[in-house]
């Protein structure tokens, strides 16, 4: 016998399939997926950062006083240079130290060819996979012979790269 | 309609961890790039601003008319933050949780923050300032690395006695002078990150060692008063400041301190061993850029018991300055 049951019931499937199928879509639209255009935040973070770091060290503390990144490229003191740019960058306001690790070099102009002067080589956390930042600053050396450069007046490519670990 | 708005408000929602870093980036930049700005009424845009160039800064303004906080030395020097700024920025006394995200974070929602300052000083000490809540978990941040720039000392000592000791003369009043000459101290050729600007930070002068001021047997000297007379270009007669009140403390434009205790600006109070004035940035408005500002303190004793007596000139030499201080900010922002 033919009566409103069966339609009634196709009605409920109808309905109850519908449900689904939102509940479906909201939870897939509402997950946040990272994606790799989402990394920008953390490497502006870094970069930001490193950029402060080396503006820091290009400013004396007096008006008389040393520039601390000109001293150090020009004397070659790489060493010194990664220890101030790590206490720079790794410390924080509580008191911890921040995991960053950095490795840096310089470009020059030699004659007419452009050359790369490995200043600090990265540490036992580098494994070529990192999601490195890069950041530069132009540093004015004078004429003299500690210039490990071109012995002249010139201005060199300080290139630092930085990661966490 | 209203079903297919439902997951892109949900989906606002989990994706804010995102919003937060850029605000705690954009709040960061306003921090440590921008000296802030203020405006007379809120209106008018155009006042504040002009007047900012070299007037008064928002830290010495109404709080009702600061418009926007930063805490850099000026426009041109980003990364190196002013000392007062700074101080006036953390003191939850002048500034509520609706101030800060109001003139410092921006933004449509009442965002909770945190922002903390770690001053390291010469001797290895550390300095921390903080405001805002306790961070949770899943908030935006950044981090800046600062220098702050703090005001000098003008201290007189023993060393200048000879300097600044004159012979008996006739009349019993003793007079001695600090001058500020603008036009010297505001000299563009010095970069604003190491000039002595009056207008933005304190004066201040000390005159250590008095007892070696005092003539021969005398235990102490009465200070008198001390007065401030302003020359400008046009007209080089010192007119005396007359809208003071000197008989009042002010400790928003004015400390002076005998011995180490607080006076008015008569104190007429024997003093024998230090003499400190300091004059706050409001103090100055009314200097031109180009005037001369003297403050005269003045000895009067029958019989006289200082000699002390010449002009000390207030400038990059005499000043002592420390040195900029490397700081750590970071902004939290949930």
């Amino acid at each position: 016998m033919v009566n409103d049951a069966g339609q009634l019931y196709t009605m409920e499937g109808i309905a109850a399939g519908l449900i689904m199928i939102l509940t479906a879509y909201i939870v897939v639209s509402t997950t946040s997926i990272y994606t790799t255009g989402d990394t920008h935040i953390p490497d502006m973070q870094l970069e930001q950062l490193g950029s402060d770091v080396l503006a820091m060290m290009d400013t004396p503390d007096n008006s008389s006083g040393e520039n601390q990144l000109v001293g150090l490229v020009y004397h070659n003191r790489s060493d010194n240079f990664k220890k101030e740019f790590l206490r720079y960058c790794n410390a924080t306001t509580d008191g911890t130290l921040d995991n960053l690790h950095m490795s840096a070099s310089v470009t020059y102009r030699k004659n007419s060819v452009i050359k790369e002067h490995p200043f600090v080589a990265p540490d036992e956390t580098w494994t070529g996979r990192e999601s490195a930042v890069r950041v530069t600053r132009w540093v004015q050396l004078t004429e003299g012979p500690p210039n490990p450069y071109e012995n002249r007046l010139q201005a060199v490519l300080v290139e630092v790269l930085l990661w966490r670990a | 309609m209203v079903v297919s708005m439902v997951p892109g408000l949900l989906a606002g929602l989990e994706s804010s961890g995102i919003d937060y870093d850029a605000v705690a980036y954009r709040t960061g930049v306003i921090l440590v790039e921008d000296p802030g700005w203020w405006a007379e009424d809120p209106n008018g845009q155009g006042e504040g601003q002009e007047r900012l160039r070299d007037g008064p800064s928002w830290e010495m303004v109404d709080k009702d008319k600061i418009k926007r906080v930063g805490l850099a030395v000026s426009r041109e020097t980003p990364n190196i933050l002013l000392s007062t700024k700074v101080e006036k920025f953390f003191s939850t006394s002048f500034f509520d949780e609706d101030d800060y995200r109001s003139k410092a974070i921006f933004g449509d929602i009442p965002y909770s923050y945190n922002f903390s300052l770690n001053i390291s000083n010469p001797d290895g000490t550390y300095d921390l300032k903080q405001t805002g809540s306790p961070i949770p978990l899943g908030y935006g941040y950044i981090r800046r690395v600062v220098k702050i720039k703090e005001p000098g000392v003008a201290e007189i000592n023993e060393s200048f006695k000879d300097r600044y000791t004159g012979v008996e003369w006739n009349s019993t009043a003793r007079n001695f002078t600090v001058r500020l000459d603008f036009s010297h101290l505001l000299d563009p050729t010095i970069k604003p990150i190491y000039r002595i600007n009056p207008r933005i930070e304190p004066v201040n002068v000390t005159i250590t060692d008095f007892r070696d001021y005092l003539n021969d047997s005398y235990e102490d000297a009465a200070l008198k008063n001390v007065t401030f007379w302003k020359t400008t270009k046009e007209d080089p007669r010192p007119v005396r400041l007359s809208w003071l009140s000197y008989n009042e403390k002010k400790p928003d434009t004015y400390t002076l301190h005998l011995d180490g205790d607080s006076h008015n600006l008569t104190p007429n109070e024997p003093v024998n061993s230090s003499i400190s004035l300091v004059l706050r940035p409001n103090f100055m408005t009314f200097m031109g850029p180009t005037d001369t500002l003297d403050i005269q303190f003045n000895f009067d004793e029958n019989p006289p018991k200082t000699n002390i007596t010449g002009i000390h000139h207030y400038n990059n030499t005499s000043v002592t300055r420390p040195d900029l201080k490397t700081a750590v900010l970071e902004v939290a922002i949930w």
